[in-house]
Parts: structure tokens; C-alpha cells; sequence
């Protein structure tokens, strides 16, 4: 008795109507929030969370709650006796393929990653730079016909975290770990502790911009047990010229703080990257890489222009951006890998199909109606 | 039936004597193409742009010149045109920046203000070093006129006007200017050289007053022109835009809406049916020149109706009106007639405050300029908002009649239907253009969606709607709430046309606003109190006749 009456709560559509009521709450805070918090981390807080803290200590449920719930509203909607009647054929479709778009977003949500691929003309690359997290790298330069990386991860790198670099290896000790960076020059002399990249500079940590690829993260670690006493402090940020080299394990190494990588089954490398402006003005009419897409040191010519990406290997390449220098131009690949992709293409057929049922069954109703 | 078919073959006759006229009118010098902002244009769009840029307006009314002529005045007459008052000055500030006096009329010459720029070039460097969000209106003002005077003064002897096809005719590459000739030395090119004659041709003409040569000049310009095999430049197009430019038709439908209105205004009062029958022609006479405008500028263009916030203002009126007229084809009580008349007139204005920045024709960015998804996407989109507009105003309409005749259950139940139908295809379609411009963005961003101020503004009209719907089919919300909720529907749409670009961030802020802010808070406020007094009224006042 108790479990019907939980069922009829789960798929009234008045439970529909108050969840709706809370989503639109959600969605205009959480877009008024970008103004000062930035998209990303507005995303993050309202609508790809379970819980947020209003004020900071209200508990309310965010955006990935309120869908779940809203899924399963619809869900079990569909068991609803009176609803399976012919009259409501498209009714019915025009509801699962509601359905059918939460869960693409929900596999979306979960299953999809996506970054930068950034590629400068005559170059390959074969990885994608992550457009929040980052990594810190250990670069083991000893042998002559291969590089070998050891990773750190993101989650590792919380301020006050102690981990050993390899089995018995040195210990390294964060800092700080800092979301936006300022560079300043040292006033006096540094404590001898400070190596490298601090003698002469201080990192700071300044206000982070809404937009977080305007940030430049930084990275303030302790290293102990190096063979060549070079332990001490040490300070990375990101697109630091000038690399601390160690010995560790009796082996050279050198230390990079860079955006967290991602390694596609195959290279791309960038032949030309074309921009052209509506003519007399700083106005972009189009932009477009001519890329050869090499898989088993096979080349393959393609095009990626701006709304015409490349696919490939559950890959999309997009193109996104560029960079200019004087001698070569950089392209900027937004990539993404989505198994939810073809969702809301499938929802939106079914959606139509539906409502046009709908049409089609309730139209003689209506003629009948008018014609009395 | 009758009127109805006098109707039609009327609107077919007006629009293609409008047709036949552009077409036939001869070549003049407003039609002469000058390459400018990424396009190929007449001269009289540029002198009109040049002209909005300077004086605020188009044309020069009290003066009594055209765009066209003003600007070869100031070529064949430099000394005159720089005494001509122009610059339009509208903060005292920067007036009194510049020794000058206020006039009430805030318009100064060339060479009025020049003295006092040149004596604050250190001023006006150090502005121009400044990011603009930290900017005063005193120093936005200041360099703006210091870029309107070096504009004017490169105009004086054609240095930025880019008359001069390029020698590959190339559809990117940059035209010339007859300054470019002199100064560079670059031989011209052959058409180059024949335009560059006639060109001499005309102006020598027009400077000795000569009617029969300035006609020769204009034919030989016209003769060169329509040998070239340009993409760029076809000489029909060219007329037609000239042509737009000075019937002003959007003012023209405007004036028969407003016709419309009076007329049914007219009809409450006596001869009901008479007068309401000849306001609903006005309404569609007004309708067809509105739609004839968006063709034309569709025509010149090549590109979908809407891509810029004014053509999307135009637009969404165009919708307002078609499902305004199909309302009072149904109901034939005036209803749609005042939807439409008032919906059209209030949206025309709105639209003619943003005219300086949409009426002038200008290019796209890349990721805009896909004419397949401006046509799917965005006019589906601006569809919803056209129909969700209408199902509020009628949501108005209907707390309004409940007031006025609460007794009369058939009429407010036939309005309530109205009301419902109305709302279910401006679910439709803010639906399925939201769902398209997600795949839009999956296809260029790679992901469908990602909470962007635009694209949540769009996915609240639809999460209000379904709420409407949804709290109406199962019996939360009666009749006059649902009316309350779709009223106050105009608010989300507002928001979410508007009011996202006050934001500025995401990939979809290519918006500019300043100002925009006030009158939608005004906006809002007023809908707020006005819907709820409308909606309570009724409550209170039988509460009070119990006690």
C-alpha cells in the first residue's frame, strides 16, 4: 500500500509541474551567477551538481538531481493506465523521446570528454590538452631513443598533499596550488630552500577570471630525495619557458606543469591554417585547417572548417581557434569524444513523429468541432 | 468573400508595381558600388551609414540634401562641407571640452570642433590606450568624435572610399580608392581605369552643373559596371537597395498598423463590422509591405531572415502579424486585429532603436554565417518568440475580458482555446529551436549543450510553457492562472531576447547593450504589477461585494 502510494507520488504529473518550478529557479540563478562566477564554475555549482550550498550552508538540490528526478518522473509516467489509449499514440512518442534526450544527457554527462587539440603548421600532435585540469610531469630524458613520463594527476595535487614519486622514491610535498598566478621579482635575497624558478621570483595568487582559460594555474611543491642534493622548493606555472632539471633514480629528469593530456589512437598533423576576413575589415569571414589525419604512418588529407568538423575513431575535431605568431599560425582543435552524441538527433525525429501523430489523430476532432 | 478576393488582388497589384519601379528606374549616382564593412553596397548605404555614424540620422531633414549628395557636395565642395554642421554632439561635457558652446540642436561642423580635437591629442591617446570597460561615456564620446573627424576628413578627398573594383576581380580581395591611384602609383588595371574615367567623368560633370553630361557619365559607369563578370557587383541588386533604402517600407507597415488600430479603436464606437472589415485589410496591407521588406532584405543579403538582433525584432513581428491575422480569420471579432495592430507597432519601435546597429546591413563572424542553420536554427527559434508573444498578449486579452465580462463564459472559454492552441505551437517551435541549436552547436562547438547564457534563456520559455501546459492538463492551474502564467511568459521571452546579452559571457555574446537594461526592468516591473492586478482584481472586488 505504502509502495503504490510512493509510485502514484513518483509519477503524478504534479511532481512534473513543482520539479519544472525548481529546474526554471535553478536555471535563471545559475545563469545570473555567470556574471561573476563565470560559466564554468556556474556549471559546475548549479546544474552539473547533485547538491550546492545556498548562502553556504542551505543544502538545495542542483541541476543533475532535479533531471535524475525528472527522468524518472517521465519514466514512470509511462505506467500510467489511462495513458495507453489510441487517442494518445503520439502523446506517448512525443514523451519518450523527451525521455530518450534526458538520458542522452545523462550519458553525455557522465561518458564525454572533451579539450583542445593545438597543433602549429608543419607539426603533429596526438594528444589533447584537458581545458581544466592539469598535470604535473617528470620528464625522464636518460634515454636516447625514448622519453618516459611519469604523471601526477589533478587529484593528487590538493595543497598539503605528501605522495613519493615512484617505490621508494622522493617525496614530494604541495605547497600550493594556485587557480590564477602572478609573477613578481624577488625584493631580497631568497632563502637557499627556494631553487630554481623562486630564487629570483615569487608566485602570487590573484583573483581567478570567470573564464577559466584565462587563468594561468601555478604550482609551489617541496621535493626530497633527489640524488643530486638538488632537493628544496620548487615553483611551475603554466607555459613556464625554463624547465628544473633533477637526477632522480640516477637519472635526469626535468619537471613540467602543463594541461592534463589525453592520447588519441592516432596523429594529426597541420598543413595550412587559412583564415579569411570579410574584405576591408578585422571581421572573420571563415577559418579552416587543411590537416593530414596519419594512422599507421598513413596519411589521409582532410578539411576541418568552422561547423564542418572531423570525425574519426569516436573523435570530433572542431575548429575552435588559433594563435598567430609572426613566422607560423597555431590552430586550436576543440575535441570531443561523446557517446551520447546522436541523442537529441534521435529525440528530435521521435519528438516530430510524434507530435505529427498527435496532429494527425486530434485533426478530425477539430474540423468536427468547427463544422457544429 | 468579396472583400476578401479585392484584398488580395490589391496587395498583388501594389507589390508588383513596387517591383516593376525599382527595376525599371535608370542608373543613378546613389547606385555606384563602394565596398565597405566586408560588402559590396551602394553609395547611398554607405553615405547613409557615414551620415548615421556622424549626424545620428539617415538624411539630413532640415537641411533638405540626401545622403548621396551630401557626400559629393563634400568632395566638390570641401570648404563648404567642412561648415556644414554634421557632428552630432550630444554630452555637453565633451562640447565644452572643445570650446564650443551648447547649442540645443547639438550640431557642430568640422570646423567648429577641429581646433578644439587637435589641442587634446594627449587626451584623446590616452583614451584610446584605456580597455573600454573602463571608459567614461566623457572619453567613449570624446574618441568617438575623434574617429568620426579623422573619418571626415579622409572622405574629403575619397582616401576611405573604396570605389575601384580590385584588378583580380576577387570576391575577397580589398577594393581601391581613387586616392589609392594617386598616392601609390599603381597603374590601374583596364576596368580599373574605365571606372576611374567615369568616375572623373560624373564629378566634372555634376561640378559644371552639366544635366546632359552627368546622364552620359552615368550610363558609361553603368556600361562598365554591367561588363564586368563580378559576383560582387549586379547592378539590379545595387538599385534594389537604393530603392529599400528610401521607401522606408518597415515605417510604412508601421503607419498602416497604427491605421488599423485607430480604425478598430473606431469600430468599439459605431459600425462595428464595416470598421472592423477595413482595419483588417489596413492590418494585411501593412503585413504584405512588412513582408516585402524582409524579402527584399533577404534578396540583397543572401541570407536567411534573421542574423542580427534587429532582423530578429522584425521578424518576430512578421510572426506576431501572420498569427494575428490567422487569429481574427478565425474569430472575425477584432481580436487578432488588436493583437496584431498593437503587438506590430510596439515591436516596430523597438525595432528602430536598434536600427543603427542592424538596419545597416553588416557581415557576419564565421560561426554565424551558415546560411542552413540561420534558416533552421534561428528562424525556428524566432518563430517561438513570435508565437509565444502572441499566446501572452492574448493571455492579457483574456484576464482583461475577465474583468471586463465575467459572465460571458462562451466567449472566455473560446478565448482560453485561442489561448491553449497558441501556446501549444509556441512550444512547438521553441522546442524544436532549442533542440537545433544545440545540434548547431554540436556540429561547431562539438557539444550539445552547455548551460550558455543564450541557451538557458531559450530552455526557460520551454520549461515555462511545459510547466504551463503540464499544470493546466493536470488540474493545478484553472483557466485564468494559465492565462496569468502565459502573460507573464512575455517576461521570459523578453529576458531571454534581450536580457542574456546584458550578461556578457559564453560563446553567444556577440550582443552590445548599453541602455537596453533600464527599459527592461521598466518592462518587467510593469508586466509583473499590471498581470498579477489583472488577475486579482476580479478576487478582491468579489470579496469586497460579499463583505
Amino acid at each position: 500500500m505504502k509502495i503504490d502510494n510512493f509510485l502514484k507520488i513518483i509519477m503524478s504529473p504534479k511532481i512534473f509541474s513543482y520539479t519544472l518550478i525548481w529546474l526554471i529557479v535553478l536555471v535563471f540563478f545559475g545563469t545570473i551567477a555567470q556574471k561573476n562566477i563565470g560559466l564554468y564554475a556556474s556549471q559546475m555549482k548549479y546544474f552539473s551538481s547533485f547538491f550546492f550550498l545556498f548562502l553556504g550552508f542551505i543544502p538545495l538540490p542542483g541541476g543533475r538531481l532535479i533531471l535524475l528526478f525528472m527522468t524518472i518522473n517521465l519514466f514512470s509516467s509511462l505506467f500510467k493506465r489511462n495513458l495507453w489509449q489510441l487517442k494518445k499514440f503520439g502523446i506517448i512518442i512525443v514523451h519518450l523521446g523527451g525521455l530518450l534526450l534526458l538520458l542522452g544527457g545523462g550519458l553525455t554527462a557522465y561518458f564525454s570528454s572533451e579539450g583542445n587539440m593545438i597543433i602549429a603548421e608543419g607539426e603533429t600532435s596526438n594528444y589533447v590538452d584537458d581545458y581544466h585540469d592539469m598535470e604535473l610531469v617528470f620528464v625522464n630524458n636518460t634515454f636516447k631513443d625514448s622519453i618516459e613520463y611519469t604523471v601526477v594527476d589533478e587529484p593528487l595535487l590538493k595543497e598539503g598533499n605528501r605522495f613519493n614519486l615512484f617505490e621508494n622514491g622522493p617525496e614530494i610535498y604541495i605547497l600550493s596550488n594556485i587557480k590564477n598566478v602572478r609573477i613578481e621579482n624577488r625584493i631580497s635575497p631568497a632563502d637557499s630552500i627556494y631553487k630554481g624558478l623562486l630564487e629570483k621570483f615569487v608566485l602570487l595568487p590573484k583573483k581567478p577570471e570567470p573564464e577559466n582559460t584565462q587563468n594561468r594555474p601555478a604550482l609551489i611543491y617541496k621535493i626530497q630525495g633527489t640524488s643530486n642534493g638538488l632537493d628544496g622548493i620548487y615553483g611551475l606555472f603554466l607555459g613556464q619557458g625554463l624547465n628544473d632539471y633533477f637526477q632522480l633514480k640516477e637519472q635526469d629528469f626535468h619537471s613540467e606543469y602543463r594541461r592534463k593530456r589525453t592520447y588519441v589512437p592516432f596523429e594529426i598533423e597541420l598543413i595550412d591554417f587559412e583564415k579569411i576576413m570579410h574584405p576591408g575589415t578585422n571581421v572573420a569571414k571563415s577559418f579552416s585547417s587543411e590537416v593530414n589525419l596519419i594512422e599507421d604512418g598513413i596519411p589521409r588529407r582532410t578539411l576541418i572548417k568552422m561547423n564542418e568538423p572531423l570525425r574519426h575513431k569516436g573523435y570530433t575535431f572542431f575548429q575552435a581557434s588559433f594563435i598567430e605568431n609572426l613566422d607560423k599560425e597555431t590552430t586550436v582543435l576543440a575535441t570531443v569524444k561523446n557517446y551520447g552524441r546522436l541523442f537529441p538527433y534521435i529525440s528530435s525525429i521521435i519528438m516530430s513523429v510524434g507530435l505529427l501523430i498527435h496532429l494527425l489523430i486530434s485533426l478530425p476532432k477539430m474540423i468536427k468541432k468547427k463544422s457544429t | 468573400m468579396n472583400l476578401k478576393r479585392i484584398n488580395i488582388l490589391f496587395l498583388y497589384f501594389g507589390l508588383s508595381m513596387l517591383t516593376f519601379f525599382s527595376s525599371l528606374s535608370a542608373f543613378e549616382v546613389e547606385n555606384i558600388p563602394v565596398q565597405s564593412e566586408g560588402r559590396v553596397k551602394p553609395l547611398d548605404t554607405f553615405a547613409r551609414n557615414l551620415l548615421l555614424r556622424f549626424y545620428g540620422k539617415r538624411e539630413i531633414k532640415d537641411q533638405k540634401i540626401n545622403a548621396t549628395d551630401w557626400l559629393l557636395d563634400l568632395i566638390l565642395y570641401p570648404q563648404e562641407g567642412r561648415q556644414r554642421k554634421i557632428f552630432n554632439i550630444r554630452n555637453p561635457e565633451v562640447v565644452s571640452s572643445l570650446f564650443l558652446d551648447w547649442y540645443t540642436d547639438h550640431k557642430y561642423s568640422y570646423n567648429e570642433i577641429i581646433d578644439g580635437l587637435s589641442s587634446q591629442v594627449d587626451l584623446i591617446n590616452t583614451i584610446e590606450q584605456k580597455d573600454n570597460s573602463i571608459r567614461t561615456p566623457f572619453d567613449k564620446q570624446l574618441l568617438e568624435l575623434s574617429e568620426n573627424a579623422l573619418i571626415f576628413e579622409k572622405l574629403s578627398y575619397m582616401k576611405n572610399i573604396k570605389l575601384i573594383p580590385p584588378a583580380l576581380l576577387d570576391e575577397n580581395a580589398v577594393w581601391q580608392s581613387p586616392f589609392d591611384f594617386i598616392i601609390s602609383g599603381v597603374t590601374p588595371s583596364y576596368h580599373q581605369e574605365e571606372i576611374l574615367n567615369s568616375l572623373q567623368q560624373y564629378l566634372a560633370a555634376r561640378f559644371q552643373n552639366n544635366d546632359s553630361e552627368i546622364k552620359h557619365a552615368l550610363s558609361n559607369y553603368e556600361n562598365v559596371l554591367s561588363g564586368l563578370s563580378f559576383n560582387s557587383v549586379n547592378v539590379e541588386k545595387l538599385k534594389d537597395e537604393t530603392w529599400m533604402n528610401s521607401a522606408n517600407l518597415f515605417v510604412k507597415s508601421l503607419a498602416f498598423y497604427i491605421l488599423s488600430f485607430l480604425i478598430i479603436g473606431l469600430s468599439w464606437m459605431v459600425k462595428p463590422v464595416l470598421f472592423r472589415k477595413i482595419s483588417y485589410l489596413f492590418l494585411i496591407i501593412g503585413f504584405f509591405i512588412h513582408g516585402y521588406g524582409i524579402l527584399l532584405r533577404m534578396q540583397i543579403m543572401g541570407r536567411p531572415p534573421v542574423s542580427t538582433l534587429y532582423e530578429s525584432v522584425i521578424f518576430v513581428s512578421f510572426i506576431l502579424l501572420l498569427l494575428a491575422v490567422l487569429l481574427e480569420y478565425f474569430r472575425k471579432d477584432g481580436l487578432g486585429i488588436f493583437v496584431g495592430s498593437v503587438g506590430g507597432s510596439i515591436l516596430h519601435f523597438i525595432g528602430f532603436s536598434y536600427a543603427s546597429d542592424g538596419d545597416t546591413l553588416g557581415m557576419l563572424v564565421a560561426v554565424l554565417d551558415s546560411n542552413f542553420w540561420l534558416a533552421t536554427h534561428v528562424t525556428t527559434i524566432t518563430i517561438g518568440y513570435g508565437a509565444s508573444l502572441v499566446a501572452g498578449f492574448v493571455g492579457h486579452l483574456y484576464l482583461v475580458q475577465n474583468i471586463l465580462d465575467p459572465v460571458n463564459s462562451k466567449k472566455l472559454k473560446s478565448i482560453f482555446n485561442n489561448l491553449f492552441g497558441i501556446t501549444l505551437v509556441a512550444l512547438f517551435f521553441t522546442l524544436f529551436g532549442t533542440i537545433l541549436g544545440g545540434i548547431w552547436a554540436d556540429q561547431s562547438w562539438g557539444r550539445f549543450w552547455g548551460w550558455d547564457p543564450k541557451e538557458n534563456g531559450a530552455l526557460l520559455i520551454v520549461l515555462w510553457q511545459l510547466l504551463m501546459i503540464h499544470s493546466r492538463l493536470s488540474g493545478i492551474a484553472r483557466p485564468p492562472l494559465f492565462a496569468l502564467g502565459m502573460a507573464l511568459n512575455n517576461i521570459i521571452v523578453a529576458l531571454a531576447w534581450f536580457g542574456v546579452n546584458l550578461l556578457q559571457v559564453g560563446l553567444h555574446s556577440y550582443g552590445f547593450d548599453d541602455g537596453v537594461a533600464r527599459n527592461l526592468y521598466l518592462f518587467i516591473s510593469f508586466e509583473i504589477l499590471f498581470c498579477l492586478g489583472l488577475y486579482f482584481f476580479p478576487r478582491l472586488k468579489s470579496r469586497f461585494q460579499t463583505i
